[in-house]
């Protein structure tokens, strides 16, 4: 089975923000929640450096075991889905997160901050696949038509890569060598190789 | 043992019996807490197949090979990601199979949880090839000119460690904590039986608490109940509800969200009540230290127990744990309630362990003193209810209390 990654090559992210337009576009992401967001790290600095992050969908995801509800699960692909119906709002999920991924409607009073939305890999939720209320919900499902996540598809230097975590390995690897440098896959370490931890 | 002892704890044969049962289901549960500590279910295992749809909507039923055409699908559709000499597009180039449309869909089925850990076990293993590429795990932050709280996290690697203060280490400790001291005080129940009143009930009786007191009393123990059951709803519905239903859990789950917010503001008024009605009488005292020494005097039947004023040393830890614990409680409380608003992610991660962790203790505190105040002591739970206690009862457990207020009684109806 294919194994679903994302990887952000930093040496050619533009911090353009495409795919976090795109994708909030794509699923109609409600107002203040966003779901793949770009850091620039040492702004205006030499090594001045830029990098999209989302959901990573993580090997042995914390998000997973912390939730008191069962609404997140995980696919054999590695995409990381959630249950919208029967999310209670805790947070849990993002203190969690090693990449600050679940978003939240409100962080206002007493508790519960509305339902989680996060990143879906363009994989829609437990409703049926591509029904309006499956859209309603959790966005377009692209995985179902055999369609990557826009955010990467989208991406004009290609920095952004998703998909089968092997193939994406490979380009990013022949594309280093070609080149002569790079700073490596970005958060890799967190996100699918837990027992790597340091 | 004296001859003034008339009643026995071992004469209490219903709540033993009760006691004896209590403490088998108890150990039973324990027994499988600790086997739920070791048989390595803490990963996070795949819970949905995802296959290529064959006609009408649905798998073909084989799971592996629906699964090897979907990935081929999106291996194919993958590889448009490559350089574009290789990828296209380009006129004279073969339209590469599948990714264009046409390919079959992608649909989703529930698999077995046996087959999910082999996916996670496989996907942790890192390869040579990728070893070469990946970067260490580290904390980055950075800027973001995206407008939304937090945008300008990368990574904190600390992510995994609350999974496993929270999902591991609390819950465990706390499911240990609360089914090992009831599973204990059943057992002492059934052996012991209730610590009697020994020389047998006066039909006299002294008043104990106040009505205020009570009421006070009262209401923070409801609450501390609806605060407990919430929690332990959010805490460990997981395991307990959720074989009953997944929608049922996010409905309970939802109730409790917002039970537990709802139970806080007596309960807030309760602690601080009793800080002002009792800590006087619990400050520690050179007594104290008798009476832990012996015990209380909690196995024997003797009524000549080590002396104590109006709280002996074991009140008074309840007291202090309601006090600091509650305190805690309370401080933790009101910071998840403004999420946030003056701590940061880090801040408030430390803030939910410490509510989690010390709300499973205090419920196994508080255990021991529901069951001191109701089955364990006989003449106990009069005290909190009716307000007034049988002069034996204080007699043998508060005997400087009982004196002192004998002493004012007589003394005020000298003056008389």
């Amino acid at each position: 089975m294919a194994r679903l990654k994302f990887l952000c090559d930093t040496e050619r992210c533009i911090e353009c923000n495409a795919c976090a337009t795109v994708c909030k576009n794509e699923h109609e992401v409600p107002w203040g929640m966003v779901r793949r967001r770009v850091v620039t790290i040492n702004d205006g600095e030499p090594g001045e450096k830029s990098v999209a992050i989302s959901c990573m969908h993580c090997t042995d995801a914390p998000c997973v075991a912390v939730c008191p509800v069962s609404t997140l699960y995980q696919t054999d692909l590695g995409i990381v889905l959630h249950d919208k119906d029967t999310c209670i709002g805790c947070g849990y999920c993002y203190y969690a997160c090693p990449f600050g991924a679940p978003q939240f409607p409100r962080s206002t009073l007493f508790g519960t901050r509305g339902t989680m939305d996060k990143c879906t890999y363009c994989a829609g939720g437990p409703e049926e696949n591509g029904s309006e209320e499956e859209f309603r919900k959790y966005g377009r499902n692209r995985i179902a038509e055999g369609k990557l996540p826009i955010c990467a598809e989208v991406c004009s230097t290609r920095a952004l890569l998703a998909g089968d975590g092997e193939t994406i390995g490979e380009i990013y690897r022949e594309r280093v060598i070609a080149r002569g440098f790079g700073s490596g896959a970005w958060g890799w370490s967190s996100a699918y190789y837990p027992d790597d931890r340091g | 043992m004296s001859d003034e002892v008339k009643i026995h704890g071992r004469d209490f044969t219903a709540y033993r019996i009760g006691g004896a049962i209590a403490a088998l289901i108890l150990g039973f549960l324990l027994i499988w807490q600790v086997w739920e500590l070791f048989d390595d279910d803490s990963l996070t295992v795949p819970e949905v197949h995802w296959g290529a749809a064959s006609g009408e909507g649905e798998t073909d039923g084989v799971e592996i090979q629906s699964g090897i055409i979907a990935s081929d699908v999106l291996r194919a559709r993958t590889k448009l990601q490559d350089e574009r000499f290789r990828s296209g597009p380009s006129p004279d180039a073969e339209v590469p199979e599948y990714v264009i449309g046409g390919g079959p869909r992608l649909i989703e089925s529930p698999m077995g949880e046996e087959t999910g850990v082999g996916f996670t076990e496989a996907w942790a293993q890192m390869d040579g090839e990728t070893a070469t590429m990946v970067r260490g795990p580290q904390r980055v932050f950075g800027i973001s000119s995206l407008p939304y709280a937090g945008a300008a996290l990368f990574e904190r690697p600390d992510g995994r460690n609350w999974r496993f203060g929270m999902a591991d280490f609390v819950t465990h400790l706390g499911a240990l904590a609360i089914l090992g001291f009831s599973f204990l005080l059943a057992l002492i129940l059934a052996i012991r039986g209730r610590v009697p009143i020994a020389k047998g009930r006066s039909g006299k009786t002294v008043k104990r608490f106040g009505f205020l007191e009570r009421a006070n009393h009262w209401m923070t123990a409801v609450s501390f109940l609806g605060l407990a059951l919430t929690g332990l709803v959010i805490a460990y519905g997981d395991t307990v509800i959720r074989p009953f239903g997944e929608p049922l859990l996010g409905d309970l789950g939802w109730l409790s969200t917002w039970g537990h917010v709802l139970f806080f503001p007596t309960f807030t008024l309760g602690v601080l009540f009793m800080i002002l009605k009792w800590t006087w009488g619990n400050l520690p005292s050179r007594l104290d230290i008798q009476w832990l020494k012996r015990g209380g005097g909690f196995f024997s039947d003797d009524p000549d127990n080590p002396p104590a004023r109006k709280f002996n040393a074991g009140q008074k830890l309840i007291f202090w744990s309601a006090v600091i614990g509650g305190l805690i409680m309370i401080g933790t409380g009101i910071t998840l309630m403004f999420p946030f608003y003056w701590l940061d992610l880090e801040g408030m991660s430390w803030v939910m362990l410490i509510h989690a962790g010390i709300a499973v203790m205090l419920i196994a505190i508080f255990i021991g003193h529901i069951y001191i105040g109701t089955v364990g002591m006989q003449g106990a739970i009069e005290a909190m209810w009716g307000g007034k206690v049988d002069r034996n009862w204080a007699e043998e457990h508060h005997e400087l209390w009982l004196a002192e207020i004998e002493d004012g009684t007589a003394r005020r109806e000298g003056s008389r």
